[in-house]
């Protein structure tokens, strides 16, 4: 058999890599910054999460709250792992960042990152008591969708994999949210929603950045990206106004 | 955390003239479990460089025996080396099993898998079926095993063996290159065109719940478009891709150092949580790695030059940085680097973390 194959031909035709060995190293830097913002996302974003699971009303939304935190915890685990695998000291990973750390409520959106950490920039926004998160967590939530989307499709096997067992999970994250703004609109909770909307719906679109033009190319070669930032956002814009709809929410902006 | 371990060699056999099956055994009783299909990562120093090796294991889950195969590659350090130099008794270094080529068993479940391999590749696929055969008594394998001749069939005999163990149950297709089969079908490379036929008279592939493929890039593409191409999905197919030409791993890539002396040590100077240290270091070891070594409790989380924990300032003489994904610009201009990318150019380096 001919063994021989250009790696960047490989991934063009529609080729996996399945473990660090066979990964090149710019490739790998790429991957391992595309896996570090997650992982970090994941992290900040339970952390967040944590602290107002006592806000929540009753039992059932305590539980939901808890429960979202445990999983996007171990989310983060899951590509963790992954990346321990290249070699980063997962043991240290989690401890190091104070990931529970926000900046000033009324930061600008799109504000860069605080700490030195890789988590996307929404994450640096302090939530406000329960009817703030539910709304963070709605918008969060289909924005983490679209994007998990087109990460569970790279070309780096172990990770697409990985990205396809927690979609679902993250989906329901987002379910929950909605199942628990349909509560609190039925409480007579409506300016306080639209407060948050207002408040969330800029930060959450500055999620959606692209790189510049040529490492963009590359990372779509590569297979590591696919649909640019505009095409995502408008997907998150769809899905977004059609919850709202659903919710009878019409955002004063 | 992967770290790595000391296994000691208990066996070295030969299975082809150019191929060799380890018998390992960790070396202070800890336990190296692993799942079927995983691959173990080596590292050995040749001549002041240390070159790291992944080989896959080939024994099956519940044999009690920790085994790898490693295949002879032209001007392969570590490859050679092991089907050459390898005792029983030496200690090799590894790191736990890794890898994700492998699927949950279940042993009530009655499944039919299809095997691919090429070559070498046949190493994790032989530890999935022995596996697969042993924990799920009413599963079946399918194996399309391609090499270039008979004498280049890695495990062969085995593999006969096993089709007696699991009658009706393991299916073997061998398909070569270059010696004549009595039969076309089985000659040639494995490529769409090969999966298209052997699915048309030979392999039932809609009955198929999962495929493995392992084997060099070509091969992994034609055989992964057939397999679409009949109907199989992405999450059906399981990939390991024994590349050509693995990227070596050194420790460091030999650079010029135009702006240093000839000297191979530098005095560092390190102040971190505002105590300062100073000690000698090698230049080929990161800034750190160094400060690590002499006890400093040095922040660091990737060590691939992504996260920047291990950021720090350098207040005098000069490092080189072979990697940065995290510092800005205006960072680097100020003189921050990532200590784990950096390797001191000049006789004296004083870095702070707590700038």
């Amino acid at each position: 058999m001919t063994d021989e194959m250009n790696i960047a031909d490989y991934l063009a035709q529609g080729g996996r890599l399945t473990n660090p060995a066979n990964v090149p190293p710019r490739y790998r830097a790429e991957l391992m910054k595309l896996m570090s913002i997650f992982v970090d996302s994941e992290l900040a974003g339970a952390a967040g999460f944590a602290d107002v699971i006592n806000d929540g009303p009753g039992i059932k939304e305590r539980i939901a709250a808890a429960r979202i935190v445990l999983e996007k915890t171990d989310h983060a685990d899951k590509v963790l792992r992954l990346m321990g695998e290249f070699g980063a000291n997962t043991d240290r990973y989690v401890g190091h960042h104070p990931w529970t750390d926000r900046l000033p409520r009324d930061t600008a959106p799109g504000s860069a990152r605080s700490a030195h950490d890789m988590r996307l920039s929404v994450f640096n926004y302090p939530l406000e008591g329960w009817v703030d998160a539910v709304v963070m967590n709605l918008l969060m939530g289909h924005a983490v969708s679209v994007q998990l989307e087109d990460m569970a499709r790279v070309t780096y096997q172990p990770l697409a994999e990985a990205l396809r067992e927690v979609l679902p999970v993250e989906r329901r994250h987002t379910e929950l949210a909605e199942e628990g703004l349909e509560r609190l609109t039925a409480e007579g909770q409506g300016a306080a929603i639209a407060d948050s909307l207002s408040y969330w719906r800029p930060r959450v679109a500055a999620v959606f950045g692209d790189p510049s033009e040529e490492r963009m190319a590359q990372l779509q070669a590569w297979g590591l990206r696919h649909a640019s930032a505009p095409e995502m956002r408008a997907e998150w814009e769809k899905r977004l106004d059609a919850a709202l709809t659903r919710l009878g929410l019409t955002e004063t902006a | 955390m992967p770290r790595f371990h000391e296994l000691t060699v208990r066996d070295v056999k030969k299975t082809i003239r150019d191929a060799v099956v380890v018998t390992l055994e960790p070396a202070n009783g800890e336990s190296f479990d692993f799942i079927q299909g995983q691959y173990l990562t080596f590292r050995r120093d040749f001549d002041g460089t240390e070159v790291r090796r992944s080989y896959s294991i080939c024994a099956g889950r519940g044999e009690g025996v920790l085994q790898v195969g490693i295949k002879k590659v032209d001007g392969g350090a570590f490859s050679t080396w092991a089907n050459e130099d390898l005792q029983p008794g030496m200690v090799l270094e590894a790191m736990e099993p890794m890898g994700s080529f492998h699927t949950p068993l279940d042993a009530t479940a009655q499944r039919s898998y299809l095997g691919f391999a090429g070559g070498s590749g046949i190493t994790p696929v032989l530890s999935i079926l022995k596996t697969v055969l042993a924990t799920e008594p009413r599963s079946d394998f399918t194996l399309v095993y391609a090499n270039r001749g008979v004498n280049s069939i890695m495990f062969r005999e085995e593999l006969e063996d096993l089709k007696n163990l699991y009658m009706g149950r393991l299916n073997i297709i061998h398909v070569l290159e270059s010696d004549a089969m009595d039969i076309d079908l089985f000659q040639g490379r494995v490529d769409a065109e090969k999966c298209a036929a052997l699915f048309e008279h030979w392999i039932d592939v809609e009955t198929v719940d999962t495929a493995f493929i392992c084997g060099p890039e070509p091969m992994m593409l034609g055989i992964a478009k057939a397999l679409k191409d009949h109907g199989l999905s992405e999450e059906q197919i399981k990939f390991e891709l024994f590349a050509s030409a693995q990227p070596g791993r050194l420790a460091r890539k030999a650079t010029s150092a135009e702006a240093g002396t000839q000297a191979a040590r530098t005095q560092a100077t390190v102040t971190l949580d505002g105590t300062t240290r100073s000690f000698e270091m090698d230049k080929d070891l990161s800034v750190l790695d160094a400060a690590l070594e002499n006890a400093m409790d040095a922040p660091y989380a990737c060590k691939a030059g992504v996260c920047s924990t291990c950021k720090c300032r350098v207040i005098e003489g000069e490092v080189e940085m072979i990697a940065n994904h995290a510092l800005e610009d205006y960072e680097v201009e100020r003189g921050y680097v990532l200590s784990c990318q950096s390797y001191p150019l000049t006789d004296r380096v004083v870095v702070d973390y707590d700038q």
